[in-house]
Parts: structure tokens; C-alpha cells; sequence
């Protein structure tokens, strides 16, 4: 099964982070040259819409980690995800440019696999106890 | 009129000093408990903060020992640090994750109504059966082991799917496996299709267009989008307090909870090599909405207000004053005027404001201090023993010069 990059980059900034860092540790020796273009922590404002007059206005920033790299014959992978963890960014975007230059992708597409089950199961049971909360009121 | 004063360091470093003994030790242990098992207040620092990042807003709690306004002065501070790297899509409430949706204004609505995480309906008891039972433990294992300085935690936990946070990966109803849906419809476009409301469509602006009051100069009346984000970041407490206002007798409008909702959103960015669109993580937000009747149409008018975080008693009174104020009445209220609403509950300003005033204004009060006796000499108050007697001005006097 594989992923498309808008599916496999949410899924892996949803994975635990270590989990994560250690698959791109293991992918480095396959990687090539690689170069960090970008390695920060910064904000992203997040804007959101009323629904009396559907005005968009902006909720408030969120703190992420940002990074891009660029690796081998020149394939560029980018990442940012919440908190300001750049090992974690930095990793992700490290699997991003593997996964777009087809490098490990059996692995990595494993991997990515793996984590979504996990997130599916996790949500699914999350809604589970949400959906026991539901209520039918009636009047008198 | 302000001058600078100096002197004072050692003392300043004791009190510092000081302040820390009688916290406790700030340590990751202290600030993983805040976040783990304070996420109300967690959210709460972040919401006023206007910065997501709940280590950071963990960490700013047990900084300043849960003062929540020095809390939100830090974590404030530390998003000035940092530079503003890109826009979001923007998002609505249909989008979110949803994980409790109620209505007091309707009880059967478009996609039902869940509790979700909540006390509302739980009887307001303190757990004392906790305290006995940790306590008692702990005696027992003080009389087994000649251990010391073992921290206990708390016997009491969440379940663990309430508190881990979900995923980007189900969105949707999904039928086929069973799993209940994470998204609801809005209760006010069912409200437009019955002709209760009048019809709106979403705004189409950049997000890097939308009014800013981080960066804009705040004009009345102001832009819708610095109304509401004013409301996001606003104090609870402020909020609260010019809400029940109108809510108790100072408003002529009744509001009853259209839709209360708390979730999680994605926060989607766009790679910039290849345009991919992906969620770099979730959040927690909360949304609330107000109905009333509108004595000038026919129809109801709704106020709104959401933020980051989970926070219902900010959102009703916030909502509450959304629709008060577009509603102006002219009668002259406080919480009925736009300016007065938003400048009185940024939080950041007025409680600088407010503890500004225990800072040295030593000069200030001096030279009222000499007008008062220069005044009190002219009509014959002065018995003398002013003149005679070094107060404090002249303390001062000395010290700013030893200073």
C-alpha cells in the first residue's frame, strides 16, 4: 500500500516521535549527501471561520518545528510538525525526500503503515467513548 | 512622570531565590504532570497566550508556581521570540475532530448531541477518598521501607483514549468498520435552510490578508476578525465578568447555547516544493454559539467565538458579548461597547497594567506628596510637625542619591 505525500506526511507528524527519528536514523547511510536547508522552530497562525457572518479570523499561532533538506541528486523532503522538537521535523522531512526519491520505500512504506493503523485504532476508540456519551433528551 | 531607579540587586536575587524555595523545584517531572494532568488550565494559558505549545505552557505554569497571568505573560513573551513562518488553512467548525457537541436550544439536531468530556452533570464533590487512600498507602509503605523523597502520583487518571491525543487519519463516518463519526454538520447552516437565520457565506480572503491585532492597529469599529481573535486570546476572567453582566440584568437579551463544541483541528500547511497539503499536527479548540431572538428582523441572530483550547465558560460569555455588541443598544453599558470590551479583557495589558502600579513611582508620589503639604501649610493644617519631620520623600531623597 502506498501512500500519497499529503497522507503519509500527516501520518508521520502524528507518530511518536522517537519511532520516528529512529527509521530516519536507519536510513541515512542510503541517503547520500545530505544538506539542511532549513532547521527551526517558528509559528503558523491558524485562522478559523465564524459562523454568524462566515468571517475568517485568526484563532491564534501554533509552535512548530520546520525543516528541509535536500539529499542525494538533489530531491528536497520538508516537514514541520507541533511543539519544537527539530530532531523529530528534521527526521520526517528526511523520510519525505526518501519516499519522493524512492529510496527504502518498502520499508518506509511500511512503517508509515504501521502508524496509521495505530492512529486509525487509537481514533477509532477514542470515538467509541464519545459515541457512549450520546444523548436523546426528551421534554415534558 | 516616570525616572528610572536602580539599586536593590542582592535583595532582588534573594527574592527571586526565595520565590523558588517556596515553589518547589522546577523540574521536567513537575512540568509533565502540569500537562498531563492540568489540560484545562494548560489550555487555558495557551488560549490567552495565544501560542499553542502545551509543554511551553506547562512549563510557564510551573515557572511562575500557577500564577495564571505571569503564565501568560511568559508564554506571550516567548512567542515574540519567534518568527511567524506561515498561514494555516483556514478551518471551520465542520472540519474539527469532535469529541462533545451539545445544544441547549434544540434537543434533536443534525448529527445528534454528544457529552463528550465533561463534569456538567457530575456532582460537585470533592474526592477526599483519594487523599485517604494515598495517604494511607503512603504511611504504610513509609513504615516498610526507610525510603524518602519518593513523589506519588495521582491514583487518578484518565481513561487512556480520552487522553492520548487522536490522529490525522480518520476523518470520517465509517460505516463499514463500525467507527462513529469525528465530524458534525453546523447547527446554523441547518438554521439557514429552515429560514431561522439569515443566509452567509464563508469569507474568501488569504489567510495572510485576514486583520491581525498582533500586528494591526486597532480601530473602532473594528474588523469582525479583530473582534473575534480579541475574543480568542482574551482573559477568561474579564470575559466572564463583562458577560454575566449582560447575561444577569445589564443586557436585553436572554442567550441560550446554540451549539457548543469542542474538537480538535488540523493544522494544515502546504509543502513548499510540491504543494502537497498536510496536517503538520492537531489541536484542541472549542467553539460556542448564542441564539436569540432578533427584535429588529424576523428571526434569530446568533454570536459566536471560539479558541485555541478547551474552554466553554470563556466561549458563552464571549459569545454572549459577540452578540451584544453587534446589537448596541446605545444605552451606554460597558460590556455593550466594542472598545470597552476589547481593550479591558486583553489579558496581558491589564494585568501589566494593573501590577505596574507596585513598582517604585516614588517620585510621582513625592511631588504629591509636597503639594499636599504645601496645601495643607496655606490654610493652616500644617502643625508644624511635617516640616520638621524627615518622611518618607526624604528617605527617598537619600537613597536615590546613595542609589
Amino acid at each position: 500500500m502506498s501512500f500519497p505525500q499529503s497522507q503519509y506526511l500527516s501520518i508521520l507528524t502524528h507518530a511518536p516521535a522517537e519511532q520516528v527519528k529512529q527509521t530516519a536514523e536507519a536510513l541515512l547511510n542510503s541517503l547520500g549527501d545530505i544538506t539542511v536547508l532549513v532547521n527551526r522552530t517558528g509559528l503558523v497562525m491558524l485562522p478559523y471561520t465564524d459562523t454568524v457572518k462566515g468571517s475568517r479570523f485568526h484563532l491564534g499561532e501554533v509552535l512548530v518545528s520546520e525543516s528541509r533538506v535536500r539529499i542525494g541528486a538533489g530531491t528536497e523532503g520538508y516537514a514541520a510538525c507541533l511543539g519544537r522538537d527539530l530532531e523529530q521535523s528534521l527526521a520526517i522531512a528526511l523520510i519525505d525526500a526518501a519516499l519522493q526519491a524512492d529510496i527504502a520505500t518498502e520499508s518506509l512504506t511500511a512503517f508509515v503503515t504501521a502508524q496509521a493503523n495505530a492512529q486509525r485504532e487509537a481514533d477509532a476508540a477514542l470515538l467509541h467513548e464519545v459515541e457512549k456519551t450520546r444523548v436523546e433528551l426528551e421534554t415534558f | 512622570m516616570y525616572v528610572a531607579a536602580k539599586g536593590g540587586e542582592e535583595a532582588i536575587q534573594n527574592s527571586e531565590a526565595l520565590y523558588g524555595a517556596l515553589n518547589g523545584a522546577l523540574t521536567l517531572d513537575m512540568v509533565r504532570a502540569i500537562q498531563e494532568g492540568m489540560p484545562y488550565l494548560v489550555d487555558r494559558v495557551m488560549g490567552e497566550g495565544s501560542l499553542y505549545a502545551p509543554e511551553l505552557a506547562a512549563l510557564a505554569l510551573a515557572q511562575t508556581g500557577g500564577d495564571l497571568y505571569e503564565a501568560v505573560l511568559l508564554l506571550r513573551a516567548y512567542r515574540a521570540t519567534q518568527p511567524r513562518i506561515a498561514y494555516a488553512h483556514a478551518t471551520s467548525a465542520d472540519k474539527l475532530f469532535t469529541v462533545r457537541r451539545i445544544s441547549a436550544a434544540f434537543k434533536d439536531i443534525p448529527g445528534g448531541q454528544v457529552l463528550g468530556p465533561s463534569l456538567d452533570y457530575s456532582h460537585r464533590l470533592l474526592r477526599l477518598d483519594v487523599l485517604d487512600e494515598e495517604r494511607a498507602a503512603l504511611n504504610r509503605e513509609d513504615a516498610e521501607t526507610t525510603s524518602v523523597g519518593t513523589r506519588h502520583a495521582s491514583s487518578v487518571s484518565a481513561p487512556s483514549a480520552v487522553q492520548s491525543i487522536p490522529s490525522s487519519v480518520t476523518n470520517t463516518t465509517d460505516a463499514m468498520n463500525g467507527v462513529p463519526t469525528s465530524t458534525y454538520p453546523a447547527l446554523a447552516d441547518w438554521q439557514r435552510a429552515q429560514g431561522l437565520l439569515p443566509p452567509t457565506e464563508p469569507e474568501q480572503i488569504a489567510p495572510a490578508d485576514i486583520p491581525d491585532v498582533t500586528t494591526d492597529t486597532v480601530m473602532f469599529p473594528a474588523p469582525r476578525a479583530h473582534r473575534l481573535q480579541a475574543l480568542a486570546r482574551a482573559d477568561t476572567g474579564g470575559v466572564l465578568a463583562l458577560g454575566y453582566s449582560i447575561m444577569r440584568g445589564y443586557g436585553l437579551i436572554h442567550p441560550t447555547v446554540n451549539e457548543l463544541r469542542l474538537g480538535y483541528s488540523e493544522v494544515e500547511l502546504t509543502h513548499p516544493v510540491t504543494g502537497a497539503v498536510f496536517s503538520v499536527g492537531r489541536v484542541r479548540v472549542s467553539q460556542c454559539e448564542v441564539i436569540t431572538p432578533d427584535a429588529g428582523k424576523q428571526g434569530y441572530m446568533l454570536g459566536f467565538a471560539a479558541t485555541m483550547g478547551w474552554n466553554e465558560v470563556k466561549l458563552i460569555a464571549a459569545s454572549t458579548l459577540d452578540m451584544d455588541m453587534a446589537a448596541n443598544d446605545g444605552d451606554g453599558h460597558a460590556a455593550h461597547s466594542e472598545e470597552f470590551v476589547m481593550y479591558h479583557t486583553e489579558p496581558v495589558e491589564a494585568s501589566g497594567f494593573c501590577i505596574h502600579f507596585k513598582l517604585p513611582h516614588y517620585v510621582t508620589f513625592a511631588s504629591s506628596l509636597d503639594n499636599i503639604r504645601k496645601m495643607a501649610a496655606a490654610v493652616g493644617w500644617d502643625d508644624g510637625k511635617g516640616a520638621q519631620t524627615p518622611g518618607p520623600s526624604a528617605a527617598m531623597d537619600e537613597a536615590e542619591q546613595v542609589g
